[in-house]
């Protein structure tokens, strides 16, 4: 068993990491609570993210978390298309075809990046990637830092446009019932659109802060994908807070299975609550307060 | 009924061309066949081997062809994406005999994939020639008759940073912090041979720890290692996370004196993506165009000017592993496969990549050198008879 030091050290990453999940997961939990679309071109859109930022900083010198707000908007519009050609004309046929076709977008973006950017591997290289916080005897990597607080901000602000917003109320009035949404007047094409570019601006943002943290390749989507997934069952589809918490529950953990068993087997600790979650509470560990 | 019949006569006439001229060849060229790591984490290595596999053959093209009994051939090379998979490279190396009708095989890289098809080369009794896979892995598989490998040998590698340390004089703690992946070679060097090694001279091993090979979070391991207060880490990994390894160590404030990364530092792409963190890193290398081997200046300058990406020890093996097979074809004079194994087994002449004789276990040993990230770029540090720059020492603060 590692020292105290290690042992703190590690649990606390965990948790700065699990705020990083926690946003990349909401992307794909708002578009599966709204749109019940299962988007499994999630991972892309995140490395399409990283890409974004590290072209950013190469050939503007802006600096990626400063230009996150830029990164998202331009994931956003990079996304419309994509739901208004692909996805919305299927919205009628049940979850299979659209889940079928974001499979296809996902092999396709990845082929894309492979012709666009080759295979290389690539990190943003910043600065605080590279630097470390002491407090007292805990120290973690600022990067984790910074990506927590940055994602818990991006959340919130998820939070209150969903909860204070005329487009929030759409969303959730089409997220309860699509159908006595629309005889209400609500354009249910259109809060699908913007939700399925909001998903993709969170889950590219959250590439962003990954791509600054780790490392990343044109197949690197895949294992994220995995850890957003459990994090949307544990927190339960569609909900903000549960996806916050469930990130950092994630993160805590599979700092705790490394710690017990070694690095290699954070994912595995995932997978494994993953299931069980699935198995015991598929509506989430966390209470549902009121609206998504 | 009958014009379905026309349809469906038609149809299958139509897959049939279209089968026959996948698979035709014109009567006077040779399909040679490889499987490259061109997609997936190894494709930094695999874009080097193309280019070194392409570029022996072209040139041999242009020069007229490869001369058998007589008879000028042009050289076909097909190549296949193996995506970094095992099971790729296998179904990759399986279609290329049978279907493109490949004569003889050049190798992938990396012990998994090499290994992988050499066993297909093997069943089917076709010649594989390979220049990416350390020798004790590829010997440690069976005892090869088709397959044949020129690369270094795992020991000489594991071994080197301790000889340098100690030629040199490097003053350390003498701890060691050891993190390899559970692929192979990772096995070999880092779970049997930097321990042992590292005992033998009198170091202790204060860490050791294994990893998956698609893991990204490395934050315990490395606070381990902090926590030993090793001055040596010696971390066997591939590239995406060599990289992801190197920044978090910087990111949780471990510094060690001595910083090796076997594999994952070797391509460009590794001091590309961490910039200064590259600095100082240290990785066993077997090749330079400096090195006075038979056109190795020309090669390096040669990738650099066609590329303008920095040259790279494996365009040197997969070139010099192409001209080993073609010269072998040639010495053969025959399109008889045992003929042109026979020829291999006789080879015994310098190439770019050194001196080629393979041995009785179908391996031609490459000596090892140690090389540094410095600027951007790869520098020879060690042995001193090999060296083109100074040691950085020790590894810079970031």
């Amino acid at each position: 068993m590692p020292n105290l030091e290690v042992v703190a050290n590690s649990l606390v990453s965990g948790v700065l990491l699990g705020g990083v999940f926690a946003l990349t997961a909401l992307g794909l939990s708002i578009t599966l609570g709204v749109m019940r679309l299962v988007n499994l071109a999630h991972g892309e859109l995140l490395v399409g993210g990283s890409y974004l930022g590290y072209f950013l900083l190469r050939h503007t010198g802006i600096d990626p978390i400063a230009g996150l707000a830029l990164v998202g908007a331009a994931m956003a519009l990079l996304a419309l298309p994509l739901q208004w050609t692909l996805i919305a004309p299927l919205a009628a046929k049940g979850m299979e075809a659209p889940m079928i076709t974001m499979f296809g977008v996902s092999v396709i973006l990845q082929n894309l990046f492979l012709l666009a950017f080759s295979a290389d591997t690539r990190a943003i290289d910043t600065p605080y990637a590279a630097r470390a916080i002491t407090l007292g005897p805990v120290t973690v990597a600022e990067i984790y830092l910074i990506g927590f607080a940055v994602s818990v901000v991006i959340v919130l602000l998820v939070h209150l446009l969903i909860s204070r917003t005329p487009f929030g109320r759409e969303l959730r009035a089409s997220s309860s019932d699509a159908a006595a949404a629309a005889a209400m007047g609500v354009d249910v094409r259109r809060v699908h659109a913007l939700t399925f570019a909001l998903g993709a601006a969170c889950a590219a943002m959250g590439g962003v802060l990954l791509g600054t943290a780790f490392s990343f390749t044109p197949s690197s989507g895949g294992t994220y994908l995995l850890i957003s997934f459990a994090v949307v069952v544990l927190g339960g589809i569609g909900n903000i807070f549960g996806t916050l918490v469930a990130g950092i529950v994630l993160g805590l953990l599979q700092s705790l299975g490394a710690v017990i068993f070694g690095d290699g087997y954070r994912d595995l600790v995932g997978l494994v609550l993953f299931l069980l979650a699935l198995a015991l509470r598929p509506s989430g560990i966390v209470r549902r307060a009121g609206h998504s | 009924m009958s014009r379905n019949r026309t349809r469906i006569a038609a149809c299958l006439l139509t897959a049939g061309l279209a089968f026959a001229s996948l698979s035709a060849h014109a009567a006077d060229e040779i399909v040679i066949g490889a499987s490259l790591p061109l997609s997936g984490p190894l494709a930094g290595f695999g874009n080097y081997q193309k280019w070194g596999y392409e570029t022996a053959v072209n040139d041999l093209n242009k020069a007229g062809g490869l001369s058998v009994g007589g008879k000028k051939m042009r050289v076909k090379l097909v190549i296949r994406d193996d995506k970094t998979d095992p099971s790729v490279v296998a179904s990759n190396t399986e279609t290329l005999i049978s279907r493109e009708g490949a004569l003889a095989m050049l190798g992938s890289c990396t012990p998994a994939l090499v290994n992988a098809g050499a066993l297909v080369a093997e069943r089917r009794k076709v010649p594989l020639v390979a220049g990416c896979d350390p020798l004790g892995a590829f010997k440690s598989v069976r005892k090869w008759q088709y397959a044949w490998v020129m690369f270094f040998d795992e020991g000489d590698l594991a071994t080197a940073p301790f000889k340098m340390l100690a030629e040199l004089g490097l003053q350390t703690n003498k701890k060691v912090a050891i993190l390899h992946d559970n692929g192979p070679d990772g096995q070999v060097v880092g779970g049997m041979i930097w321990p042992d090694t590292a005992k033998a001279g009198g170091y202790t091993v204060a860490q050791k720890t294994s990893f998956p090979v698609d893991t990204q979070q490395f934050t315990t391991m490395i606070a381990e290692a902090k926590a030993t207060g090793a001055d040596i880490a010696l971390v066997d990994a591939i590239p995406p996370q060599a990289i992801a390894i190197r920044k978090q160590m910087a990111s949780a404030g471990y510094k060690p004196k001595v910083l090796v990364m076997e594999k994952g530092a070797e391509p460009e792409q590794f001091a590309m993506a961490l910039g200064k963190l590259a600095d100082g890193v240290l990785v066993g290398g077997y090749w330079d165009p400096s090195f006075p081997y038979p056109g190795a200046a020309e090669l390096g300058k040669r990738y650099e000017t066609e590329t303008k990406q920095t040259q790279s020890q494996h365009i040197a093996d997969s070139h010099a592993a192409a001209q080993v097979l073609l010269d072998a074809i040639a010495a053969a004079g025959s399109l008889d496969r045992e003929k042109i194994n026979a020829a291999i087994a006789r080879t015994n002449k310098s190439y770019v990549i050194g001196p080629v004789k393979f041995d009785a276990a179908n391996t031609s040993r490459i000596p090892i050198t140690v090389m540094q990230w410095q600027a951007g770029k790869s520098v020879v540090v060690w042995p001193k008879d090999r060296a083109n720059g100074k040691l950085i020492f020790p590894l810079p603060a970031n």
